[in-house]
């Protein structure tokens, strides 16, 4: 990456944070490109849902994409897929972006159609009702899947009487509440000058854009910039078990969840080296080799701290996954406990040090080989105010770090017994597995399954 | 269409297509293409048949590195010795367990230590692959060690024993998904005769049973340079990476690979059908498969863009037949080769029955055979392969990917292009036509999968 160029790029954010009259355009302009990927980010996103209405920010976004004031939604999305492109909607804790893709030669023509789109929504009836129906299905759908399972029941237990103990797209009961009129509360409140980010990356000049973006942006009424605050969550103090009660699988779907970390986490680069080592890298992390390459327990196993999505004002949740066989799903979980007690006491030896120094720094080219990479990093660094360190200023943060840094960021982040694990299996057979793993040990030390549900629970 | 026409119609410009020498001893350059995007390919071959597929991309000091063996599960199954299924799937996983050179665990951390991403391997019917992406400054490191675990991997017992751990987990893992379940039942259901009715996990007996002779006897006969291909992309120049290639792979030996008929499968008389029940399933699942025909047929090319029309995008019929109408929460419709299928997959929403995705899916192909479908319809399929095509191309493991596939499949890396160049050429006319030989009951293959009730497995 050239360090020129990243340069430039922070003085573009400061200019463009204290520029409150003009729009936020981060651009990236690569005359290679094939496509153009157009993305209008609004600040908000689910975690601004109200209680008992979860998945209303995702409605709202999908609600933009079915059709303008003038076109329904067969015609509207039949012009845009016409023309080789896409438009979709994503929607995170905090923010919903509208991401669109087209071919190089017609880039005009579709962003004219989602400023249509985003301007003029048609907010139809007949379209909310399929728009429900659809989400419903999908929402009842995530019983398939044992590890979407695992995943509901861990949010459940974390976030607890927060919105984010659902997950974006809600639940049965809350996305049936949402009504046409609170989806059009959220767009009329919270479409607003200060809330737009505009970040493309494409092979047209930005001048181009920019003539196109100015008047759209004016037509909305004036605001601020959503400022965020960070969700609270209950993490016990010993390690708590949760049961999704799924019969005869020949798997268990685990996950280990602990406090996450926040974008500016002051510790964020020795906590990324520590979870490098520990279970971050799949193949070479101390899980993998123990549970995976030693023991043959599992296909895969690993740690992450982007279990909620990438790094943003919400903590978030630290996540340990794994699909063990079935018959050492116990033993796994027990073993897991462990290697992360004997990591926050010691830390790292200095091989495995060495080699997250190595690999971090190394492939650290790759955070900036494509336009999309370079201008994500753009948009996190606007949103969050973190700097994009040049590469020598990633390898001198990264080479500077020891085992001491990586004890500390760890001890003042985490807790050695501290985790919330949910598991989806077979109750009686962990039972029983649970009960032969801790025969020695005094009833009152044991660890037991403290709640169980059944899959239709955590959808309902 | 016919055959030559086509074959003149080559959206790549070939610049030389004869053989000549490069001047460096041991390899030859065989051909120089440029893209349609403007980018050169560059074809070598080593003097011992290893093959080196070459594109320069200097955007970022990085490159994709992948290597590909034409040996996937079909081999095995058809091999006098073997006879069985799994084990090509098992032996990737050995490849990363240790050479006479780098002990286990070493080849990982050092690809590890030079920041290598996107790294992996898969296997599958007809190939094998092994993928990375790495600094361009480690382009001889990464060479060495690939180059060393083709030629010398040490396969040890005891590592056998624990990987076999690791690939029965891999194994349940997919059993315990419904879908993957469902696609297994479907090849049975279609193939009878033809190694595709096996599946490329094999089953656990077979995975817990293969010996260390086997493993050894499959490297032995497969991993010959003759037998592999190297794909580079990414920020190198020819006389760096073939004075590597030449140093790294020139050594190693040809020799004869064998490679028995896969068996003709008799030609399908009768719809089949199969319904299951899986005990992980909440909701049902609709599979099928129509017979078509290898992907150096032109009709891959309608059948390809049909199935784009059916289920890519918003407006697609599949997904405002069955989506929006809540009867299914995704549905989707494309082609795979070897096996050579044209797939509908259906995803039923909770409680509803695939008999009526079924009944709704075969109204919709009546009406294509029928009355065909629009100029804007045809339009809005063939600029969404446009669009998706541009995003294959531009990410260098995915151009990687692209180039290997085809090659694999018919000995041409330049089919993806010549599919996409005879959209062209070809008629909203054409869909209804493939639509009317290939979409037939008769010439089909029809998976049900149902939730399991409560206290049955």
């Amino acid at each position: 990456m050239n360090r020129a160029i990243l340069i430039v790029g922070f003085v573009f954010y400061t200019l463009n944070m204290f520029a409150a009259e003009s729009p936020v355009i981060l651009y990236e302009e690569d005359p290679t490109l094939l496509t153009s990927t157009i993305q209008v980010v609004v600040l908000t996103g689910s975690s601004d849902d109200p209680d008992k209405k979860q998945g209303l920010s995702n409605l709202m976004g999908e609600m933009i994409t079915r059709g303008t004031k003038s076109k329904n939604r067969s015609t509207f999305q039949g012009e845009v897929e016409a023309m080789g492109a896409t438009l979709g909607v994503l929607t995170s804790d905090d923010m919903t972006a509208f991401v669109g893709k087209v071919i190089k030669e017609n880039t005009e023509a579709f962003f004219k159609l989602m400023q249509e789109a985003l301007l003029q929504p048609a907010f139809s009836k007949a379209e909310f009702a399929s728009l429900k129906k659809e989400v419903l299905a999908d929402i009842s759908h995530a019983k398939n899947s044992n590890s979407r399972l695992a995943g509901l029941a861990l949010r459940r237990e974390v976030f607890a009487g927060t919105p984010l103990a659902l997950p974006g797209s809600g639940s049965l009961s809350t996305v049936k509440r949402v009504s046409l009129k609170d989806v059009q509360k959220v767009y009329k409140d919270e479409f607003h000058r200060g809330n737009f980010v505009f970040a493309i990356a494409s092979p047209l000049k930005k001048s181009e854009f920019e003539k196109w973006i100015n008047p759209f942006w004016k037509k909305f009424k004036k605001g601020e910039k959503k400022e965020r605050t960070s969700t609270a969550m209950k993490i016990p103090e010993t390690p708590k078990l949760v049961l999704v009660n799924k019969a005869k699988t020949s798997t268990g779907s685990l996950l280990f969840g602990q406090s996450g970390i926040t974008a500016t986490n002051d510790m964020r680069y020795e906590l990324g080296v520590g979870n490098y080592s520990f279970g971050g890298e799949p193949l070479v992390s101390r899980l993998f080799r123990t549970i995976r390459s030693d023991l043959g327990w599992t296909y895969y196993i690993g740690s992450t701290y982007h279990a909620m999505g990438q790094l943003n004002m919400q903590q978030g949740l630290y996540v340990i996954s794994t699909t063990p066989s079935i018959e050492f799903t116990t033993q796994t979980l027990m073993k897991v406990l462990d290697m992360w007690k004997k990591f926050l006491k010691e830390g790292l030896t200095k091989d495995e040090l060495n080699l997250a120094k190595d690999s971090l720094v190394n492939s650290y080219p790759f955070e900036f080989d494509d336009a999309q990479e370079r201008l994500w990093h753009k948009l996190r660094s606007y949103l969050y105010g973190t700097p994009v360190l040049s590469p020598e200023e990633y390898a001198k943060k990264i080479r500077g770090i020891d085992n001491k840094d990586v004890l500390k960021a760890v001890s003042n982040n985490h807790n050695a017994t501290g985790w919330l694990v949910s598991l989806v299996a077979d109750k009686d057979i962990i039972e029983k597995q649970l009960a032969e793993a801790q025969k020695d040990v005094p009833e009152k030390s044991r660890l037991k399954i403290s709640k169980t549900y059944e899959p239709d629970e955590l959808v309902k | 269409m016919n055959r030559l026409k086509f074959a003149l119609r080559l959206f790549v410009l070939v610049l030389f297509t004869t053989a000549f020498a490069s001047g460096k001893a041991g390899y030859e350059k065989v051909t120089e293409k440029t893209l349609f995007n403007g980018e050169k390919l560059y074809e070598y071959r080593l003097d011992n048949g290893f093959r080196v597929l070459f594109v320069p991309r200097h955007k970022a000091e990085v490159l994709t590195y992948q290597v590909w063996f034409r040996v996937g599960s079909l081999n095995e199954k058809l091999d006098p010795t073997l006879k069985k299924t799994g084990l090509a799937h098992l032996f990737e996983h050995m490849m990363f367990r240790g050479s006479k050179n780098y002990p286990d665990g070493k080849f990982d951390e050092i690809t590890s230590r030079i920041g290598s991403e996107k790294q992996n391997a898969t296997t599958y019917y007809y190939r094998t692959n092994y993928y990375e992406s790495v600094p361009s400054s480690k382009l001889e490191t990464i060479m060495e060690l690939e180059a060393d675990r083709m030629a010398n991997l040490n396969l040890k017992k005891e590592v056998l024993e624990k990987e076999k751990g690791a690939v029965v987990g891999e194994y349940r893992r997919a059993m315990d998904q419904p879908t993957r379940k469902a696609w297994y039942e479907l090849m049975r259901l279609m193939y009878r005769e033809s190694p595709y009715r096996w599946t490329v996990l094999g089953s656990e007996e077979e995975i817990k049973g293969f010996t260390l002779e086997e493993a050894q006897y499959f490297y032995k006969t497969f991993y010959a340079p003759n037998n592999a291909t190297l794909i580079v992309i990414g920020d190198t120049t020819e006389e760096k990476l073939m004075g590597l290639v030449t140093e790294y792979y020139g050594g190693m030996k040809a020799q004869q690979v064998p490679r028995p008929p896969v068996p003709d499968e008799p030609i399908q008389k009768k719809e089949r059908k199969e319904t299951f029940s899986h005990r992980q399933a909440t909701s049902e699942i609709l599979m099928m498969g129509y017979r078509i025909p290898s992907i150096s047929h032109p009709d891959i090319v309608p059948l390809s863009l049909l199935s784009t029309h059916l289920s890519t995008g918003m407006e697609s019929r599949f997904r405002k037949l069955l989506v929006d109408r809540g009867i299914a929460v995704g549905a989707s419709a494309g082609t795979s080769s070897s096996p050579d299928v044209f797939q509908v997959f259906v995803n039923m929403a909770e409680g509803q029955k695939s008999s009526k995705a079924l009944s709704i899916i075969d109204n919709e192909i009546s009406s294509i055979v029928k009355k065909g479908i629009s100029e804007k319809e045809f339009r809005r399929a063939l600029n969404q392969e446009l669009l998706n095509l541009y995003d294959d191309i531009s990410d260098s493991s995915s151009l990687g990917t692209w180039l290997g596939e085809y090659l694999m499949l018919s000995d041409n890396y330049m089919r993806g292009f010549e599919v996409i160049d005879a959209y062209k050429s070809i008629k909203p006319e054409d869909l209804q036509r493939v639509a009317k030989q290939y979409l037939t009951k008769k010439n089909r293959s029809v998976v049900v999968v149902t939730p399991a009730k409560k206290g049955k497995s």
